[in-house]
């Protein structure tokens, strides 16, 4: 075995424990100094309906899902028959003889494990089935019993100790079993580079949180939805020991107003949604456009239109996030990439906002804010946080001479805040001149509509927005946006290995669009194709009106994240067949 | 400037500035004056509304510095411009959660929300109940002229249905063929009782001391005080003689601790075709911000928790 590289699945009824599984397996592996990276694909339902949860396990960051799966594990027939297709030739399924039954015809090493019977005659309690699954995963990946156990001690199994010992007898079923049935898959996963705690395990969700609490955010006002709500319940718990103040709005309209009020006084703002919850927002995101006041708000992209499919993954708010206003209202719109980048991007979105006095959007997505990952602990004291430009404290300029709206070479304009300054003005969404009187006169709004064009323009100059990877002298290019960098890379990666002259381009600002770089990458590539997760090719559309310029487009809408192995069959198909 | 309030100051209203020393002057109305004229009708409520306002400020000699101004869209809406004192101008009915983010991110402010009652009832209507619910010190004027004045004389949710409104021989040019509107009218005041709003009160544009006092004790009580004013459109829907006869203190001895009393009379001057003046409401009940001090207190003592203790969980 060279690379380490394993796609774990296991699949079972909702809420019978699989995703647990999944979890503490992932956990583990993650405490013993390896990568990994977990995909869940769940039913809308509470209880009930199939649901699998995935680890891919690498000893290097992992960039995407995993392709076709190495072990399989399901629990019901249900489970086998969506699944079983899915294991690679030379991968192997673990299912349940009591609960389903194996197609014979498939030529793949299928290993029939009495779970239910085992759990039910010598366990004895219902609850440790879970962790006699986990065993059994650890036993076929090689792990020795010794450290599956500390794994289970570490794991949520053990943190009840009235329970610990009977989790610990499931496991060690597990082991006996399979050394009773003589079964050997001859993996053996190194988990002796222990880094215990070292690296943190985080979904997106859990990453932005942090980064946005470790860039001074200390109001969040939020309506719960899918895939946003974990945002909302990771800062309930966090706000009250930073200061901060956590507010559950009676619906988005709030949330983004709320935002607004509080932001007015000088407080980091974030509200966070998904597309039903932007959409309702957008009377307001113009109205902070407007009064140039600082917010992130944070869209956690899932499948539409209308109610769609809560719980599947789509970049397909781009549209939205860029032109949803009345009006010409801009605003900055970045993308994470991964668990990682959510954390510094949530930093950046504070700062942008900051400096530029405007609403940010982050996009995220249902899958990136769900799964699990691990990252390096950031270093705090090497994180960069940009704050407001106000004016002087006890300055003498009164009320009177002082203007808000002041045009300066930047556009941006010192802001005084409630409280703290003495020049007190009135922010409104009607049009107004520099010292915040409303005005419908041309010139004003011709002055106005430039300062905030411009602003929201020169923040294009920012850094570490747009990327370039590949081939010098591609013949492919391939450009991508937020979430799907993982597997765009990891595909270039394989199709570079195979000789393919490939490059990719990854956009982390949306708008301002960083043209100068997606012109050179389109100009220097002979043919060059945007990829993404919608049916319209929403950034491609928005590319081709920018530059007037023609491009091929590789979409995806099943409501699942990319594979690398999809965008590596479209690369060499693209390159064989043209 | 730290503001040093006396026991003694909290009633007079006297207020000495540190650093100020020696000047004991208060702050007239005119201090409160900004220098935009409003640009409302002559004759429209929203002027007396402004003047009570102002002079409650002055009572209190407020910092301008100190005081938002929350309004949301309609001619009630502009208010925040006149006044010299910080001002939020958000979108149509938004003005209640806007002013609810002012006090949250910094309870030292004084927040007034204004607007009207189309703002406030309609197409804002979702968000009074919660802003009862948290029970911020905030005070909420709706200027109710019970109609749309912006928009130029359509109906809003407090106009009075059918014939109710012919009766009272005001027009509503728009909405002739209904004779008035098909909807019900909405209870403004015993809706906002029945929500569990801690002061409830009533006043009119045209009784202008009384209306300063009223917003004044909406001011100082602690808890989100909801002052309904009526102020006349003489625009769109003249209200003025029907209302300078309808209007009435509420009667001598009235117990503001009673709810059950407060939304009877509420209901029941509907019919009588009376409007009650004054506090048909009050009692102090724990602020969101008493409460919010609490969690902390027990969520960190006396430190707050870094950035770094917060990611020991993903550890
Ligand atoms: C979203 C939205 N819808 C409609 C309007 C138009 N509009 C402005 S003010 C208003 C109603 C104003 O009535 P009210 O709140 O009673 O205020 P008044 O003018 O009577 O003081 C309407 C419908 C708007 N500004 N925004
Ligand atoms: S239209 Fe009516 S409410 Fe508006 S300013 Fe004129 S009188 Fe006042
Ligand atoms: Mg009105």
């Amino acid at each position: 075995m060279d690379q380490l590289d394993l796609t774990i699945r296991i699949a079972g009824e909702n809420g019978e424990g699989v995703l647990t599984v999944g979890d503490v397996l992932a956990e583990a592996l993650a405490r013993s100094g390896l990568h990994i990276y977990t995909f869940k694909n769940l039913p809308a339902e509470i209880k009930g309906g199939a649901s699998m949860t995935q680890v891919r396990v690498q000893d290097t960051p992992v960039r995407s899902p995993g392709d076709a799966l190495d072990i399989l594990m399901v629990w019901n027939q249900e489970n086998y028959d969506i699944h079983v297709g899915e294991v690679k030739p030379s991968g192997v399924v673990i299912f349940d003889p009591d609960e389903c039954e194996a197609d014979e015809s498939l030529a793949l090493t299928q290993i029939a494990v009495p779970l239910q019977k085992i759990t039910k005659t010598v366990i004895k309690t219902m609850k440790s089935k879970n962790v006699l699954a986990f065993g059994i995963l650890t036993t076929f990946l090689g792990i020795p019993v010794e450290a599956a156990k500390q794994m289970v001690a570490e794991s949520r199994w053990g943190r009840r100790k009235e329970f610990l010992e009977s989790n610990i007898n499931a496991l060690k079923q597990a082991y006996i079993y399979v050394a009773d049935n003589d079964i050997d898959l001859g993996l053996s996963v190194p988990v002796n580079q222990r880094n215990g705690h070292a690296q943190l395990i985080m979904t997106g969700n859990d990453a932005l949180c942090m980064g946005a609490l470790a860039a001074g955010c200390r109001y969040y006002a939020g309506y719960p939805i899918t895939p946003a709500s974990d945002v909302m319940e990771t800062l309930a718990k966090a706000m009250p020991r930073v200061g901060g103040v956590l507010m559950q709005t009676e619906d988005e309209i709030a949330a983004i107003t709320a935002s607004i009020g509080a932001s007015f006084t000088g407080a980091k703002v974030m509200t966070a949604t998904a597309g039903p919850g932007l959409s309702l927002m957008v009377e307001a995101l113009g109205l902070a456009t407007m009064e140039e006041i600082p917010m992130v708000v944070v869209d956690v992209q899932r499948g539409g239109p209308s109610t769609g499919m809560p719980t599947k993954t789509e970049q397909s708010d781009l549209n939205l996030a860029i032109y949803g206003a009345h009006g010409e209202a801009p605003r900055i719109v970045i993308a994470a990439t991964n668990t990682e980048d959510c954390f510094y991007t949530a930093v950046k979105a504070f700062n942008l906002a900051e400096k530029y006095q405007t609403p940010v959007i982050m996009l995220s997505d249902q899958h990136l804010s769900q799964r699990a990952q691990v990252m390096s602990r950031p270093d705090l004291s090497r994180i960069e946080i940009v704050e407001r430009k106000q004016p002087e404290v006890n300055g003498s300029v009164s009320p009177q001479e002082f203007d808000r709206y002041e045009m300066t070479d930047d556009y941006v304009s010192p802001m005084p805040l409630p409280g703290r300054h003495g020049q007190h003005y009135v922010a409104t969404g009607l049009e107004h001149d520099e010292h915040a009187h409303i005005d419908y006169s041309p010139e004003a709004h011709i002055r106005m509509t430039e300062k905030r064009h411009q602003k929201i323009e020169s923040a294009v100059n920012e850094p570490g927005f747009v990327q370039r990877y590949g081939a010098e002298d591609a013949q492919l290019g391939l450009i991508g946006w937020g979430s799907s960098e993982g597997p765009i890379l990891e595909a270039l990666d394989r199709t570079l290995a195979k000789g393919y002259k490939v490059a990719a381009l990854i956009f982390k600002m949306l708008q301002p669009l960083p043209e100068k770089e997606a012109r050179a990458f389109i100009e220097s590539i002979p043919v060059v194709s945007v990829v993404e997760l919608n049916a319209s090719g929403q950034f491609a559309n928005y590319l081709q009106g920018r530059l007037a310029v023609s491009l091929k487009r590789f979409n995806i809408i099943t409501g699942l994240p990319f594979k690398a192995g999809d965008i590596e069959e479209y690369i060499e198909g693209v390159l064989q067949y043209g | 400037m730290a503001e040093v309030r006396t026991a003694d100051a909290e009633k007079t209203g006297t207020t000495e500035r540190s650093g100020d020393e020696g000047r004991v002057v208060k702050r007239k109305l005119k201090d409160y004056r900004s220098e935009v004229k409003p640009t409302w009708c002559p004759g429209c409520g929203d002027f007396g509304v402004l003047a009570a306002l102002q002079r409650a400020l002055a009572e209190r000699d407020l910092d301008p510095k100190d005081v938002v101004i929350v309004s949301g869209i309609g001619c009630s809406g502009r208010l925040p411009e006149f006044v010299n004192a910080y001002g939020l101008h958000v979108v149509h009915g938004r003005a209640l959660p806007a002013a609810q983010g002012v006090k949250a991110a910094n309870p030292d402010l004084t927040v007034i929300a204004v607007g009207g009652d189309g703002d406030g009832f309609a197409i804002g209507g979702g968000h009074v109940p919660h802003a009862v619910r948290r029970n911020q010190d905030i005070t909420y004027i709706v200027m109710d002229n019970q109609v749309y004045g912006l928009t130029k004389g359509q109906p809003s949710p407090s106009t009075p249905t059918g014939m109710q409104a012919l009766r009272r021989s005001v027009s509503m040019p728009k909405m002739a063929p209904y004779e008035g509107v098909l909807e019900g009218q909405l209870n403004i005041l015993a809706m906002v009782i029945v929500y569990g709003c801690s002061f409830v009160a009533r006043t009119f544009s045209s009784q202008a001391t009384e209306m300063a006092k009223t917003i004044g004790r909406g001011l100082d009580h602690p808890g989100f005080a909801f002052v309904h004013a009526m102020s006349p459109c003489p625009t769109f829907y003249n209200t003025y003689d029907p209302w300078k006869e309808s209007f009435m203190p509420l009667p001598e001895g009235w117990d503001t601790g009673d709810r059950i009393k407060a939304i009877d009379m509420a209901m029941e001057e509907v019919g009588d075709g009376v409007f009650h003046s004054g506090v048909f409401f009050q009692e102090e009940y724990r602020t969101y911000t008493d409460k919010l001090q609490d969690v902390y207190t027990k969520a960190y003592g006396d430190e707050q928790a870094t950035i770094d203790a917060l990611m020991d969980q993903y550890a």
